[in-house]
């Protein structure tokens, strides 16, 4: 297991190599310069790049910014927020989309699990109908919607939780962005849930077991949750990075200071801030490659049979 | 199972109990005021938007200030004396501290002015010679030495400051945050560009200081600054900014009370307007911002130099209907404008009127008139040789809906008089948009100007050949020579002959439609009723609080 | 060693063999169908789709106005003013703001357009880019993630570290990058949705295949020798079907989505054409002010994502039916 591990270890850390690289050249073929030009004449823009460095070849422009990185640098930024070194403010926004995210993510997981469970259960009959309209209807409004509508019946119609984000407030004003953020998570954890579960009741093994006499719980717990749920956390772990690196349109609405409201001030501004896109850029990937071998490694555990394949091939 | 669900109850109590705590910032009888855009930073070397300018002026005063009427007062210089030439200005400070303790010396002045040119950002043209004429500004703004730049402490208390020439508008100048000091020593204790990234980075001497503030933070909150040198003033004990990007939400938490300043757009204007009680709140003020059509004359532009005919230009000048563009879609009470400079926008010295009071001045050349526009086609497609022409227009879309739903309109009313010209709309992100407008890559562009100081010259500059970055590839030697008399030239220190110059200028401008104005944009702002006492400007800082008073 | 001849053989002739008429009778395609109506969620989902498909196609081409079209309205004074933010109205009826000399069934936009021409024409052009994304996605996410799959070892590993790296870059840079390239509107979008959704689906039909490709029926195929293209394609796809259709019922609503968050930054369908992402986008700004600007497009897209997933579930449970539903 040990050797598995390290072996997915490796090649993870390759993989963002080659993402660094990717997305280095990528940006540097994004429109606009990496600093407001509005008001600057061509001269002054030509100066500006030479000292950005920006006149160099690109593999040397490379070169100096894994240097950068390696010495456990993001740099400063080139245009957004008087180019203050990014690390403390990508600090802050990732934890504040963090926050909001991991309610979301355990709201969405337990409400989602929970309907899925209840509907399989009650396959075919009313209850299982219900549970699946009530799934279908998280996916059905896109969630800066049904933020809007939560902010406007329950911030201003009654008022019980902050207009905007109130970082002094955080459970008060973490709610409805994580409440509306978890909708599209429950509908989709609980429709494969449901799918899975009706799958593994239907199998023998299951029918062997309740003729030995084990029903209800025990008989979930025991023989069917753990097949069930293989497939459900492949759902899960690409929802978590979605959630976790923020929701753009949410934050801007609710004035949350996130990852998702960063990415846009970075893209969207005066001027394309390379560095912070690079910065947040990284950041995503090495959180989706974390979860994904955090996912193999859990398969590995929950299903021994796969890690078995993988080693032989 | 069980297992995680305690590890997951663990997580969220770890997380709420280590960020809980804090004080209640909402406060009952506290000003909230939205703001619409990020402050993009605050340094005042490298802040290029309305809303940056706007808190580093609540937080730091310069030599001078402008009263509600937007005339220039004193506020750090007690008094100034002109030189005979007016090419030398003398300011004598006042006794002012920095919130630290320390006085505000005129070194403080020179340390700010010379990083400001040595950084050389986007507004250090405002030193340059197009605009305040310090001596040698452009020079070291290129990379010559700040030590030069003509800007001297006589001593502690007199900040001597030598110009290229005259500027009429110079002391209105000195309240541009551009022109504001920096404590030097509180500054080089600082980590390497971490100046004004939180209330510790930040210095103030102003009215206010900051208690909450972080790059890119949608909640901004300032307090007193109690040893302002003019503290007793000051009236409220702090007040709060909230970032508002959409229009009804703004309108929500005002009406919810969460908000006491917001500004609204077309459509909540016009909820507003029906409503009783939001009526009384609705003031519009002029903001002097010109959103203008830009024609791309360069013949090697991709359409061939359709667009370097002028009858095409005038063509599609004479086709919109500007008074339906305002009315119907912008509609938030700003004015349809048929010359370069904005209305209500820099009065004349002496009589006080406005440059463009008169709007009818050009009216051969702009105007709303179907059948000159199609007589002005006729002749470009004779001229040209060419029956029909696609034409892109490109516009910023990710700064509110107004400019959408007026490219639409135009679009909608050029294809509907002139038969034979199509509009392709390509809308893209303000940087993209930039990179388009500065790299000759456009057909039309629909631009917004805002003033950076109450002179038409801040428009007028655009159009020389080696004006702005964003490229008309129109050049006039005439037009160059009115611009560079009256800037640094023969013109510059006689107030009405320059004046009457500048129309010149504009008239060549417009003979040439080397840009189609279209309207001078309002703000529409909702004001609750116990706030009164916020001076609103149309140039440099927009909305200043100090004066407020809450009842 | 004696090897069998032909002639050693011969065809049982003359028995009575008996033969299962109630399952002979129909093909394995008739017997999802019939599952498949048997479903009322399932018909009912059919029924709102091709609902809203014929009325996309039709309700355009019906209109009195132009999906685009400025409408001028005659008003109380008798000047002709923009149809400007109207409520709902019928022509002739007695209405507050007496401009009812026109029609429009769910009032005007903030432009003066008609919202029941737009809102059909956005649900057409919606539904064409979920379409064609979706389709081709599901070549390209399927057959990638069973070549994947089935392979193992290098070929599985190579494959999955080109999709966490094509996966990970932020999709908003990928479309910056993407928007220097193409021009904006429907192929912009379209391209997007086809670099950023196959990989869900490739990952679907990857761990479908790493379960089959260890059951007998393909081991006895791989016995008697058959190539890797057949045991891919013809052994192990007919059985990831069911899988793959659920996660296309997810990728219509994600497209649609995807579709309209690009229009708010600014990348997705060029006004003044609409989608239904761009009209809710639009009724979004004044959506307390003026609600029934954006119910219609909310409730076309509502319905269709109710429509395509009970579809979804039908077309499953038809496919894979359970002994007890039999």
């Amino acid at each position: 297991m040990a050797k598995y591990i390290a072996k997915r270890l490796l090649m993870s850390i390759l993989t963002l190599l080659v993402i660094v690289f990717v997305l280095f050249v990528l940006i540097r073929i994004m429109p606009g310069d990496p600093f407001p030009v509005e008001r600057m004449s061509a001269e002054m823009i030509l100066q500006k790049r030479e000292e950005l460095g920006l006149n160099k070849p690109i593999l040397v422009q490379f070169v100096d910014y894994m240097s950068m990185l390696l010495s456990g640098s993001f740099g400063n930024g080139t245009s957004l927020y008087n180019g203050a070194p990014i690390k403390p403010i990508l600090a802050t926004c990732l934890w504040n989309s963090f926050k909001v995210g991991v309610l979301s993510i355990l709201f969405g997981t337990f409400v989602g699990l929970g309907i899925g469970i209840v509907a399989a259960l009650n396959r075919g009959k009313f209850l299982d109908g219900f549970c699946t309209l009530v799934s279908i209807l998280g996916v059905c409004i896109p969630s800066y919607v049904s933020m809007i509508f939560l902010q406007y019946f329950f911030a201003y119609k009654i008022p019980l939780f902050p207009y905007f984000f109130d970082p002094a407030n955080f459970f008060g004003s973490a709610i409805m962005p994580a409440l509306s953020l978890s909708l599209f998570a429950v509908s989709t954890i609980a429709r494969f849930t449901r799918n899975e579960m009706v799958e593994v009741l239907n199998s023998d093994y299951v029918k062997l077991a309740e003729a030995k006499g084990l029903y209800g719980f025990e008989l979930v717990r025991r023989h069917v949750l753990r097949n069930a749920l293989i497939p459900v956390v492949t759902v899960i772990a690409p929802l978590v990075v979605d959630l976790l690196t923020g929701a753009m349109v949410i934050e801007k609405i609710y004035g949350i200071n996130g990852v998702g409201k960063l990415m846009v001030d970075a893209i969207a501004g005066q001027g394309v801030d390379y560095n912070y896109v690079l910065a947040l850029g990284i950041v995503f990937s090495a959180l989706y490659i974390g979860v994904m071998l955090v996912l193999d490694i859990l398969y590995g555990i929950i299903d021994p049979r796969i890690r078995l394949t993988t080693k032989e091939g | 199972m069980k297992k995680f669900f305690m590890a997951a109850l663990l997580l969220v109590t770890m997380i709420f109990t280590g960020c809980g705590g804090g004080n209640d910032s909402a406060g009952g009888n506290k000003l909230s005021v939205m703001l619409s855009s990020n402050v993009v930073s605050l340094d005042s070397a490298q802040c290029t938007d309305l809303a940056s300018f706007e808190v580093i002026a609540d937080c730091i005063d310069g030599l001078m200030q402008l009263d509600s009427n937007g005339k220039p007062i004193p506020a750090l210089a007690e008094s100034f004396d002109v030189s005979e030439d007016g090419k030398t200005y003398t300011f004598h400070l006042r006794d002012a501290k920095w919130a630290n303790g320390d006085p505000v010396t005129a070194e403080d002045f020179v340390f700010a002015w010379r990083r400001h040119c040595q950084k050389a950002e986007e507004y250090a043209y405002v030193f340059g010679n197009t605009v305040g004429c310090v001596k040698n500004a452009d020079a070291v703004i290129k990379g010559g030495d700040p030590k030069t730049l003509g800007v001297t402490a006589k001593d502690a208390k007199t900040l001597v400051v030598e110009l290229d020439a005259p500027v009429p508008f110079f002391p209105a100048l000195m309240a541009f945050p551009t022109f504001y000091p920096i404590n030097e020593k509180f500054f080089s204790s600082l980590a390497d560009g971490s100046y004004g990234t939180s209330p510790e980075t930040f210095l103030s001497n102003g009215a206010f200081a900051l208690t909450n503030y972080l790059p890119g933070t949608a909640n901004i909150q300032l307090k007193k600054n109690d040893s302002y040198w003019n503290a007793a003033a000051v009236s409220i004990d702090g007040f709060q900014y909230q970032v508002v990007t959409s229009s009804d939400n703004a309108l929500t938490s005002f009406k919810n009370g969460t908000l006491n300043v917001v500004n609204i757009g077309g459509n909540q204007v016009a909820h507003a307007k029906q409503d009783g009680e939001l009526s009384k709140n609705l003031q519009t003020f002029s903001s002097g911002m010109l959103t203008y059509l830009s024609f791309n004359q360069d013949p090697k532009n991709h359409h061939a130099g359709a667009l370097a005919n002028v009858n095409l230009r005038l063509a599609i000048s004479n086709a919109i209907d500007r008074e339906s563009l305002v009315n119907n879609y912008v509609a938030n009470g700003s004015t349809a404008t048929y010359t370069a400079v904005p209305v209500k926008f820099a009065p004349n010295a002496k009589d006080g009127k406005f440059f463009a009071e008169d709007q009818k001045k050009y009216s051969d050349v702009v105007s709303f008139d179907v059948d000159k526009a199609r007589k002005f086609l006729e002749s470009a497609k004779t001229e040209l040789g060419k029956t029909t022409f696609e034409l892109s227009l490109i516009y910023a879309n990710d700064s509110g809906d107004t400019s959408v739903k007026v490219v639409q309109a135009i679009k909608s009313q050029v294809e509907e008089n002139l038969p034979g010209v199509t509009i392709n709309l390509q809308p893209m992100p303000k940087a993209e948009y930039l990179s388009n407008v500065t790299s000759n890559n456009f057909d039309l562009a629909l631009v917004d100007w805002a003033p950076d100081y109450d002179d038409p010259m801040t428009f007028l500059t655009l159009w020389t050949t080696e004006g702005c970055a964003i490229a008309e590839h129109w050049s006039n030697a005439d037009y160059d020579k009115i611009i560079a008399d009256c800037t640094t030239g023969s013109l510059a220190g006689d107030y009405d002959a320059r004046w009457k110059a500048l129309y010149d200028a504009e008239k060549i401008l417009l003979d040439n439609a080397v840009i189609a104005p279209l309207y001078t944009d309002a703000n529409a702002v909702l004001i609750s009723s116990n706030v009164t006492g916020i001076d609103f400007h149309v140039a440099g800082i927009s909305r200043v609080f100090k004066n407020v008073k809450l009842k | 060693m004696y090897i069998p001849q032909k002639d050693d053989f011969e065809f049982i002739s003359g028995r009575d063999l008996e033969i299962d008429e109630n399952f002979s009778s129909q093909g394995y395609w008739t017997g999802v169908a019939v599952h498949f109506f048997r479903n009322k969620f399932a018909v009912t989902g059919v029924i709102l789709v091709v609902g809203i498909i014929l009325f996309a196609i039709f309700a355009p081409l019906a209109s009195s106005y132009e999906y685009d079209e400025i409408v001028s309205v005659v008003n109380s004074n008798g000047s002709e003013v923009v149809a400007k933010s109207l409520p709902p109205q019928v022509a002739g009826s007695d209405v507050q703001n007496s401009f009812a000399d026109k029609t429009f069934i769910f009032g005007t936009d903030d432009m003066g357009r008609d919202l029941w021409t737009r809102t059909w024409q956005g649900a057409r052009v919606s539904l064409i880019i979920a379409f064609v994304a979706i389709f081709i996605d599901m070549l390209i996410g399927t057959s990638y993630g069973l070549i994947s799959g089935f392979f193992g070892g290098a070929v599985d590993n190579v494959m999955q570290r080109f999709i966490e790296v094509a996966g990970s870059i932020p999709t908003l840079v990928i479309i910056s990058i993407l928007a220097i390239f193409m021009d904006k509107g429907i192929g912009l979008v379209i391209a997007s949705l086809l670099i950023t959704e196959w990989i869900g689906m490739s990952k679907i039909a990857r761990a479908e295949c790493l379960k089959l490709k260890e059951r007998e029926y393909v081991l006895a195929s791989r016995t008697l020798g058959a190539s890797s293209f057949r045991q891919i394609f013809l052994q192990i796809l007919p059985n990831t079907i069911g899988p793959i259709i659920t996660q296309v019922m997810f990728s219509i609503p994600v497209a649609i989505f995807t579709e309209a968050f690009l229009s708010f930054v600014g990348v997705g369908i060029v006004l003044p054409q609409c989608s239904i992402g761009s009209l809710i986008e639009a009724g979004f700004g004044n959506i307390t002010i003026l609600p029934y600007q954006i119910l219609p497009p909310i409730c076309v897209l509502a319905i269709l994502m109710l429509g395509f997933n009970l579809i979804g579930d039908g077309f499953r449970e038809a496919l894979a039916p359970k002994l007890e539903d039999q």
